[in-house]
């Protein structure tokens, strides 16, 4: 959920990451909740204020969130210039598009990593057929990163429930998710990658995701 | 721009089932042209995507951190103010989004009542990104020009009926289609005269597979008539869609995939559109 979710992040903001993840549940609107945090302003406060042109406010927003976007575009990249250069486009169009944010549908570090997973898999399938693409095809692709959650899941209780939702996947659920979300393959690409029909992989995505959308609580 | 709810309970089965693997951004072209087409005309398809979208931001956020380099912020920062931002609404606050907004729910309410920084700034925006990599700069300006152009004329359209702005041929998601058409690297533009007054302008993007058409001066065909949009190719002649000058409706999107090389065509049809031309084009567009 947050960086403090790594092993050796600074743990000052707690407060917040717990406010976002009960955004993205759903529970929104909770003064008592926000009011009980830290002194650091809510990411979703940040992004708010960076809607009005508010160059501190996105200063701290980037301090606060690079790290996951960036974690998360180099993981679909791995190329790290590559990852470098869409991570910047991901937060020029943050700084661009920041009143679009609407903390009622959820909460700012989804919102932030639903744009920049976009974007990389835009990339992605950019470079289709470059040596990039070649280079990340192997076994590597097929690496749930369950065990790295895994390792940093004690930090943050909150964190538990992704673990928790990936865990109650089926083995092959969760590989296709993996393949999707992680490498940025379309259901094709994995069908071949897997040498299962499409239909096949289909239904594991769709069964996968409605899966993750129950156990994390989202509702429509 | 209109029926959002008339049309949001004929998303066929095959469709909606297709909501995850969009989420995950893990559909094939084909499949991708055919969700975000019903998409556009279904809050209900929207919601859907919206709360798988919300699951799938869970697996992002179990992805290690990893600190960029410093000067990524530095250089980020450096080229904020060749970035215009899209204003936010002076009244609204953010706690506000969506309560006025019933028909468009499912769509923040900055994106529903500002549709025209909506596509105009990014256009403006990716532009300059584009010229920055040094690339692709060539009449890059002038689409963002012409995209900016129809949306404010989209604006004017949507002032009527704010709220359903978002859904319909040239709602928000059609106009945020024609922002990433926009910012294809690869988008092409060529414009041709009309027979009987305007012109047309064709964008496309290989790369996307789609393209859309920006109509100026043409005449209104009336409502027994209208615009049909054609892909021609050695194959044949396929329907890309109708479209008609009223209520100042100046572009649309294509439906169908484009591929480089095709040419396209617009006749006049009687009204609803033909299988097959009926008549001899008003334009021809050679890609």
């Amino acid at each position: 959920m947050t960086h403090a979710l790594l092993p050796h992040a600074r743990p000052a903001r707690q407060g917040r990451s717990a406010r976002t993840r009960s955004d993205k549940l759903g529970r929104v609107g909770e003064p008592g909740e926000r009011a009980a945090e830290g002194t650091a302003p809510p990411l979703g406060d940040l992004l708010v204020a960076t809607a009005t042109g508010d160059r501190a406010a996105f200063g701290l927003l980037y301090d606060e969130t690079a790290p996951r976007v960036f974690g998360l575009v180099r993981r679909l990249l791995v190329d790290a210039a590559q990852a470098e250069e869409v991570t910047q486009e991901v937060y020029l169009e943050i700084w661009q598009t920041a009143a679009r944010f609407d903390r009622a549908k959820g909460d700012a570090v989804a919102w932030m990593l639903t744009l920049a997973h976009r974007r990389a898999v835009d990339r992605v399938r950019a470079a289709q057929a470059s040596r990039d693409r070649d280079l990340r095809a192997g076994v590597r692709d097929l690496a749930v990163p369950v065990d790295e959650v895994a390792e940093t899941v004690e930090v943050r209780i909150e964190h538990e429930r992704v673990t928790t939702a990936l865990a109650s996947l089926s083995d092959v659920q969760r590989e296709a998710l993996a393949l999707a979300y992680y490498d940025g393959c379309t259901q094709s690409e994995i069908a071949d990658r897997l040498h299962v029909p499409l239909g096949t992989v289909k239904t594991r995505l769709r069964d996968g995701m409605i899966r993750l959308r129950e156990v994390l609580g989202v509702t429509t | 721009m209109t029926g959002a709810d008339g049309t949001a309970g004929r998303v066929p089965d095959d469709l909606r089932e297709l909501a995850p693997a969009y989420a995950l951004g893990a559909l094939d072209e084909a499949d991708r042209e055919r969700f975000e087409h019903a998409l556009r005309g279904s809050p209900e398809l929207r919601a859907e995507v919206d709360a798988f979208r919300a699951a799938a931001s869970g697996l992002g956020e179990a992805v290690p951190p990893v600190a960029p380099p410093a000067r990524l912020k530095a250089d980020l920062f450096a080229r904020l103010d060749d970035v215009e931002q899209e204003r936010a609404e002076p009244d609204a606050s953010a706690e506000a989004g969506g309560t006025t907004q019933v028909p468009a729910r499912e769509e923040p309410a900055p994106e529903a009542e500002t549709p025209a920084p909506e596509t105009a700034a990014p256009a403006a925006a990716h532009d300059e990104l584009a010229a920055r990599r040094g690339r692709g700069r060539t009449g890059r300006r002038g689409l963002a020009l012409i995209l900016a152009s129809a949306a404010a004329v989209a604006l004017i359209a949507a002032g009527a009926i704010v709220g359903l702005n978002w859904s319909g041929p040239n709602g928000w998601g059609a106009q945020r289609e024609m922002a990433a058409l926009a910012e294809a690297s690869d988008a092409q533009q060529t414009t041709a005269t009309v027979s009987g007054g305007g012109e047309v302008t064709l964008v496309s993007s290989a790369d996307q597979g789609r393209s859309a058409i920006i109509a100026e001066g043409l005449p209104d065909v009336g409502d027994d008539q209208t615009y049909e949009l054609w892909y021609i190719d050695d194959a044949g002649i396929v329907s890309a869609g109708t479209f008609d000058v009223r209520g100042d409706e100046t572009w649309r999107l294509l439906e169908g995939e484009f591929a480089p090389g095709v040419a396209v065509g617009i006749t006049v049809e009687p009204a609803g559109g033909s299988p097959q031309p009926t008549s001899d084009p008003v334009a021809l567009l050679e890609t």
